[in-house]
């Protein structure tokens, strides 16, 4: 049977477009109104929030140098430097050489001569002045030895150090605590960086959760209209969390911004010395660190302001 | 389209507490059974039973501090009985969600003392706000289109660009009106919603309750407002010190009316 087909008054995407024109106005729109009328309100939030970030990103980013410091200690604790005497004959170096490499606690040893371990230290800051200062070459050849298990370090260390080849003042790089003491510092230093950002982080969702009850008292009538009309709790709800969004989202791009600054500077001038003091920190590290605390700061935002409506807001 | 009223055919009957408990037609828009709402200590409201009709408007009548606002606070579900059930357009007050109040405040409107009108929109922009925020389905165009209807309707078709403080007390309530009818809720309740008006304005407040309740709504007004009370000859609900203590049907007003309340 035909029949005609009648149009609806609202087809699908005019429905979207009108969902979409009146939550932009009555969720965003109204938390960007409101957040710049309330500025003043928001400034001490802003403030806290900013250097909470600040701080959570330099933090981080340091946090970051450290743990690639103490990687470089892990692998480097298992690495053992046997130093050979200036007058070490070949024959007794290349006796112990074979020796090591024919050890199964041992994963590779190989040879650095004088000219190499000179070289060596002068691509470390402060050392160049040193090597330059002596008129002859103070650096001793040495087999670097890798040692399979970090436990087994000790035995090889008292097997080499007598040898004929190695130097008796300074026989080997050996040093039993060096590691648990890095360890240590390492574990320190997380500790108290850790210990600091809950700190600012406490201080700061205090700060913005009170601001965001400010905005709370100061738009109660209304929260109330909304809530009496039957407007759903997400939308009376939505705008505050926009606006805390807001807040963390501007702090977090201050801070951001500065953190990069700062860091992409420190890279430029320190060159080859940031990498020796801070390992693994590039470029492309301080972009990452600078978009993560942009995150955080919406995340912390919105975050603050759920928890300052959970407990100012009625239904 | 002239909505069919229907008048309430109701019989009554002593409570166990004495107090007055009506029997109602099937469907009341609002019901109370037993219910008790205590604040620590003081009981608000004490055991009371009622039930209103679509297009029935009542009066909440009573001294300061009987529990009428409690009423209109458990119908809106601002808060939960203590005891007993309270049920509106429906829906279990009583037992509804937080997250689910809007689901019944979308069939309740509301109107203050104070008119709660938000100062920097206007007139038409404070009736299309509340209808769109319920709903957001709806367009510009229609919020626009309905909040005129409803202006219209209560007199200031007008005076929709006109801010609140550019308006009288009387055009004040008359917006609130406007928005607590614009999406057509099947029940309206006001508290003291003439405090803050002369009597003639209070008049044609009334006036406009009655039009409501002709339509099909029903309308449940708190007030201490006597004389209108008293000739406008509705249905009238006494609560004194949390307890309904009487019950007096439309047109039975006068010194023998305790003949028909109980």
């Amino acid at each position: 049977m035909a029949g005609i087909l009648l149009k609806g008054r609202f087809p699908r995407r005019r429905l979207i477009q009108v969902v979409a024109t009146n939550l932009a106005r009555h969720v965003f729109g109204s938390a960007a109104r409101n957040w710049a009328r309330n500025l003043a309100g928001t400034a001490p939030a802003l403030g806290s929030m900013t250097l909470l970030l600040l701080m959570t990103g330099l933090v981080g980013l340091s946090g970051f140098a450290l743990y690639n410091l103490e990687q470089y200690e892990a692998g480097q604790a298992s690495l053992l430097h046997i130093y050979l005497r200036d007058d070490a004959a070949y024959q007794d170096v290349d006796s112990l050489w074979d020796r090591l490499s024919n050890d199964p606690r041992v994963a590779s040893a190989t040879y650095t001569s004088k000219a190499q371990a000179l070289a060596h230290a002068q691509s470390i800051p402060g050392l160049p002045a040193l090597a330059d200062a002596s008129g002859s070459n103070p650096f001793p050849a040495s087999l670097n030895v890798q040692v399979k298990n970090i436990d087994d370090m000790g035995a090889i260390d008292g097997m080499v150090r007598y040898e004929l080849a190695v130097d008796p003042v300074t026989p080997t790089s050996y040093d039993p605590g060096a590691y648990k003491r890095i360890q240590q510092v390492v574990f320190g230093l997380a500790v108290a960086g850790i210990a600091f950002l809950c700190l600012l982080g406490f201080v700061a969702i205090t700060v913005t959760a009170n601001s965001i009850k400010a905005a709370i008292h100061a738009r109660r009538d209304e929260i109330t209209i909304m809530q009496l009309v039957g407007a759903p709790r997400w939308m009376v709800r939505g705008p505050f969390i926009v606006e805390g969004a807001i807040t963390g989202a501007l702090a977090g791009l201050v801070a951001g911004m500065v953190t990069f600054a700062l860091a992409a500077g420190a890279i430029s001038a320190g060159s080859s010395g940031f990498t020796q003091f801070a390992p693994g920190v590039t470029v492309a590290t301080v972009v990452v660190a600078a978009v993560g605390v942009l995150l955080a700061g919406v995340t912390l935002g919105s975050g603050s302001s759920l928890i300052s409506l959970g407990r100012h807001m009625e239904t | 389209m002239r909505l069919e009223t229907r008048k309430a055919s109701q019989t009554f009957a002593l409570g166990p507490s004495g107090q007055v408990r009506p029997f109602a037609a099937e469907n009341p828009i609002v019901r109370f059974a037993g219910v008790t709402r205590a604040y620590g200590s003081r009981v608000a409201l004490d055991d009371v039973h009622l039930e209103l009709q679509p297009g029935e408007l009542a009066f909440l009548v009573g001294p300061s501090g009987a529990g009428k606002t409690t009423i209109l606070k458990l119908i809106n579900r601002e808060i939960r009985p203590t005891q007993g059930e309270v049920t509106v357009a429906g829906i279990a007050a009583h037992l509804l969600k937080g997250s689910r109040v809007a689901e019944l405040r979308r069939r309740v409107g509301v109107v203050f003392q104070d008119y709660k009108l938000l100062p920097r929109l206007t007139a038409l922009e404070n009736v299309a706000f509340a209808l769109q925020v319920a709903d957001l389905r709806i367009s510009d165009e229609e919020a626009r289109d309905r909040s005129l209807d409803a202006l219209e309707a209560v007199g200031l078709g007008d005076r929709g660009s006109a801010l609140p403080h550019q308006l009288s007390g009387g055009q004040q309530q008359r917006v609130a009106i406007a928005r607590a009818v614009v999406a057509k809720p099947p029940l309206l309740i006001a508290d003291e919603p003439t405090g803050n008006l002369d009597q003639q304005t209070a008049w044609e407040i009334m006036d406009l309750f009655s039009d409501i309740a002709a339509w099909g709504t029903a309308v449940l007004v708190a007030t201490h407002n006597v004389e209108i009370v008293t000739r406008l000859q509705r249905r009238v609900l006494t609560l004194v010190e949390g307890r309904l203590v009487r019950d007096q049907q439309a047109g039975h007003i006068g010194r023998m009316a305790w003949l028909a309340s109980s």
